[in-house]
């Protein structure tokens, strides 16, 4: 039976039962857990995280990883809300797109250092992660965006509720982070450059050899994970209205994190992006739960959020190691029973 | 006679100083299987890589069927039809096999699955395996995956393919039907380039054969118009009397070590030898025969589960690799890359990973002279070809990694040395040499248990033979009665040979 089931599908099936019993724990241990304003606190957060994990994502399939989304993040918000600032009639969608192009920016600088002057990425994007963050500083001279400053329409976006199931809100900007990653998901199952992003990941050596371009592949995964957080520079503006330098700071981390938590490995070649999603809805719910948790300090908050990610993590690839010897066995034992029936 | 498909005219290849390759020529017919033999450093990767566009030529052209044409790298290399398989597989473990065999595709750009997998299995029937197309690709045998690379290729319309030392790591079944393949792929007009050490299987694949040495064209004939001894000749550019000299026992009365019954639960059991000092023990089967898990027991890596094991008159008590080597036992692992050496790091570091703890000075800092001094004596004495010992190991050829690595451990001064593959995938002469080192070991004192599926590795080496075929022991045979047929004869099962 479980033969039958693909192991990727396996890991995101056992994501949702670790997700569905930690609810449950925490639902017998805080009184009123379960309510419409935990779902709608949970996808308000998440409908940005997705989107910066989605990008994290395509860059460590490729066996590499992007420290300076949290910087991009923060700092396409504050463009972002200086443009709009000053062009209060802007269509939405061309500051859309001005927010993204940003972000490609970014993600262009990135990719560039890495795909072709070959650094390795995490010295990259640890560099450009302060240097973002420095431009950021130097860019808006100390100074903050303010809700009062932005346009009625973008503060009214992401809470916008497009339906509701009971308590349960649908806000947009949750709907819209959701469209972005389901897409963006089906493109890494459907299309062909997608895959190879995969092979470069699984093994770059072959993907040289079989004659795909290696570096243009990590490139772009650079510039889409600059694009993303660019989107994700948006949704936080919209979201909160005043931006301050510190803006995004830690996302880079958290991206990280719902990735592994979400299956993918940080050695690159396997994960999905729906893994990802679904990591940075058990990461957020982790933290949501800890902070009600009665008897819980603040100060140990944040070690008993590690401690649960790094067992998630764990527990996640001790399982899929045991599976994967349990099938080669299987496959051996198959092998050598056909070669006995050969002569 | 028709036009080469493919033929290198007067190709030079230098790195700097170094003369990679010089004036080579080479012709390569649709429907041949063209060998080509050599040492290692010969050549042959370069020539290669010339072929598949990873390397231009310093000089000289590359024709596709008469025109001359350039390659810049290996995606117009595999357009015009020229592909590779190699020893290592070049497979993406997380993908399974329909999604690799169709990974160098570039029509459309969105996936169509169903037609994928059609198209694969297709080209899997095309070339005999049964295989399911959609297993990932890091649960294949190492013989699937090339068969799965052979797919890629074939997926492409390949016209020359590649094969470079496609065997070395199959299992004798294997490599028939790896053989097969490549036989089967010329009769349908593929020209097949065929590299190999085992000159054995040059002669029962190819047409033709072109020997190289030191970069340089030495001969091309029909492989009816020569034979072994005057390939090796050619190839090593001096008479050689035989592949390798049958070596004299220097077996001594005390015996070091003596298995009885031994087991390892799922893995192998009922293995029963006594190892004498100065004597060294072959063990030969084919792959899967379970012979690295019987070494493996013995070093203390695998738990054993039944027998005994008396090792220097009392009980052999190693439940770690630690124990076995504060026993005297060192085991010389098969895989170099991955289990044996450091690649990176210096020649020096390496032979002294496993024996730090002597060159620590009473700060417990180490003492790099004497440990560059007792990595230079090892230089010389094995004969290990470097500039210096700082070098990284990985700059080495194959034959001189393996030089390194069993420095590594005669420096550790064992009683009882287990050398798993000793000589895979290096060159004639460089084997030589490490036979000569191994018995030297012997001749001092030492025993020797030599796991090889190298059988005239094996006949030279054995004083006396462990035939071992899916986890049970065949025989263990004289050197004296042995012979290949009657090892391999054992190896697959037929017990009336013992």
């Amino acid at each position: 039976m479980l033969q039958k089931i693909a192991p990727q599908t396996l890991r995101l099936l056992a994501l949702v039962a670790v997700m569905v019993l930690i609810t449950l724990f925490f639902a017998s241990q805080i009184s009123g857990f379960l309510n419409g304003r935990l779902f709608n606190r949970i996808s308000s957060s998440v409908a940005i995280m997705a989107l910066i994990a989605t990008g994290q994502t395509l860059v460590i399939l490729t066996r590499n990883i992007d420290l300076s989304v949290g910087s991009i993040v923060g700092f396409v918000a504050f463009a972002t809300g200086l443009m709009v600032g000053h062009h209060p009639d802007l269509n939405p969608i061309v500051l859309l797109v001005f927010s993204m192009l940003i972000g490609a920016g970014f993600g262009l600088v990135n990719g560039v250092l890495v795909a072709y002057a070959r650094v390795p990425s995490i010295i990259v994007t640890l560099a450009t992660m302060a240097l973002y963050r420095s431009s950021l500083v130097w860019f808006s001279d100390g100074k903050s965006i303010t809700t009062e400053s932005l346009p009625q329409w973008l503060i009214n976006f992401p809470n916008t509720v497009l339906f509701s199931l009971g308590a349960m809100e649908f806000r947009a900007a949750f709907c819209a982070s959701l469209v972005v990653v389901i897409a963006v998901a089906l493109a890494m199952a459907k299309l062909r450059p997608a895959r190879q992003i995969y092979a470069v990941g699984s093994n770059p050596e072959a993907a040289d050899l079989a004659g795909i371009d290696a570096a243009r592949v990590v490139l772009a995964a650079f510039v889409l994970s600059g694009v993303l957080s660019g989107l994700a520079g948006y949704m936080f503006l919209a979201r909160y209205g005043t931006i301050t330098v510190v803006a995004g700071l830690g996302f880079e981390l958290k991206s990280v994190a719902s990735a592994v938590v979400g299956g993918v490995n940080i050695f690159g070649g396997s994960g999905s992006v729906i893994g990802a999603f679904l990591g940075a809805i058990l990461v957020d719910l982790l933290e949501n739960g800890l902070r009600l948790l009665p008897g819980l300090s603040e100060f140990w908050r944040e070690a008993v959020l590690g401690a649960l990610i790094l067992a998630a993590v764990a527990t996640d690839t001790v399982i899929s190691r045991r599976l994967a010897a349990v099938r080669a066995a299987r496959a051996q034992k198959e092998a050598l029973a056909a070669r006995e029936v050969a002569p | 006679m028709t036009n080469p498909t493919l033929a290198l005219r007067s190709v030079s290849k230098s790195f700097g100083m170094t003369a990679a390759l010089s004036d080579m020529t080479l012709e390569l017919f649709p429907g041949e299987v063209h060998a080509i033999v050599g040492e290692n450093g010969a050549g042959k990767s370069t020539m290669i890589k010339i072929m598949t566009g990873v390397y231009q030529p310093s000089s000289g052209q590359i024709e596709l069927d008469g025109a001359a044409v350039v390659l810049p790298g290996t995606k117009a290399a595999r357009l015009r039809g020229v592909a590779a398989i190699y020893q290592e597989p070049m497979v993406f473990p997380d993908l399974d096999v329909t999604e690799n065999i169709s990974i160098s595709s570039t029509e459309g750009l969105v996936l169509h699955r169903g037609a994928m997998r059609r198209a694969a299995e297709a080209l899997i029937a095309r070339i005999g395996m049964k295989l399911d197309v959609d297993r990932v690709a890091s649960g294949l045998t190492l013989a699937e995956q090339q068969a799965v690379e052979i797919a890629r290729a074939l997926s492409q319309d390949v016209r020359v393919l590649i094969m470079d030392e496609p065997t070395a790591s199959l299992s004798a079944h294997e490599a028939t039907e790896l053989r097969r393949i490549a036989k089967s792929l010329a009769e349908g007009g593929v020209s097949v380039v065929y590299i190999s050490h085992r000159l054995e299987e040059v002669f029962q694949v190819a047409d033709r054969v072109t020997v190289i040495r030191d970069g340089m064209h030495i001969s091309t004939r029909l492989v009816g118009e020569t034979n072994p001894q005057l390939l090796i000749a050619e190839m090593v550019g001096r008479e050689v009397g035989n592949y390798f000299t049958k070596m004299a026992s220097t077996a001594r009365d005390e015996v070091l070590l003596s298995v009885h019954d031994l087991g390892v639960a799922g893995v192998f059991q009922g293995i029963s030898f006594d190892l004498r000092r100065g004597e060294v023990l072959a063990m030969s089967g084919l792959i899967g025969a379970r012979r690295t898990d019987v070494a493996l027991a013995l070093f203390g890596i695998l738990k054993i589960s039944s027998g005994t094991v008396s090792y220097k008159g009392a009980p052999l008590k190693v439940a770690s690799p630690r124990d076995a080597i504060a026993a005297g036992i060192a085991y010389v692992s098969e895989d170099r890359r991955k289990l044996g050496l450091a690649m990176a790091l210096p020649i020096r570091w390496n032979i002294s990973l496993a024996t730090l703890r002597r060159y620590l000075s009473a700060l417990g800092l180490i003492d790099v002279k004497a440990e560059a001094g007792m990595a230079e004596v090892f230089r010389q004495r094995l004969n290990i070809r470097t500039p210096d010992v700082e070098m990284a190991v990985g700059m080495l050829s194959g034959g001189n990694q393996q030089k390194v690595m069993l420095a590594k451990w005669l420096n550790m001064e064992p009683d009882l040395l287990i050398v798993d593959e000793p000589t895979r995938g290096i060159d004639v002469g460089a084997k030589a040499e490490v036979h000569d080192l191994i018995r030297a070991f012997a001749a001092a004192g030492g025993a020797v248990l030599v796991v090889s599926s190298d059988l005239p590795e094996v006949l030279a080496m054995g004083d006396r033979i462990l035939v071992m075929r899916e986890g049970r022991q065949m025989a263990v045979i004289e050197a004296a009665d042995a012979s290949q047929e009657r090892i391999m004869a054992l190896a697959t099962g037929q017990r009336g040979a013992a």
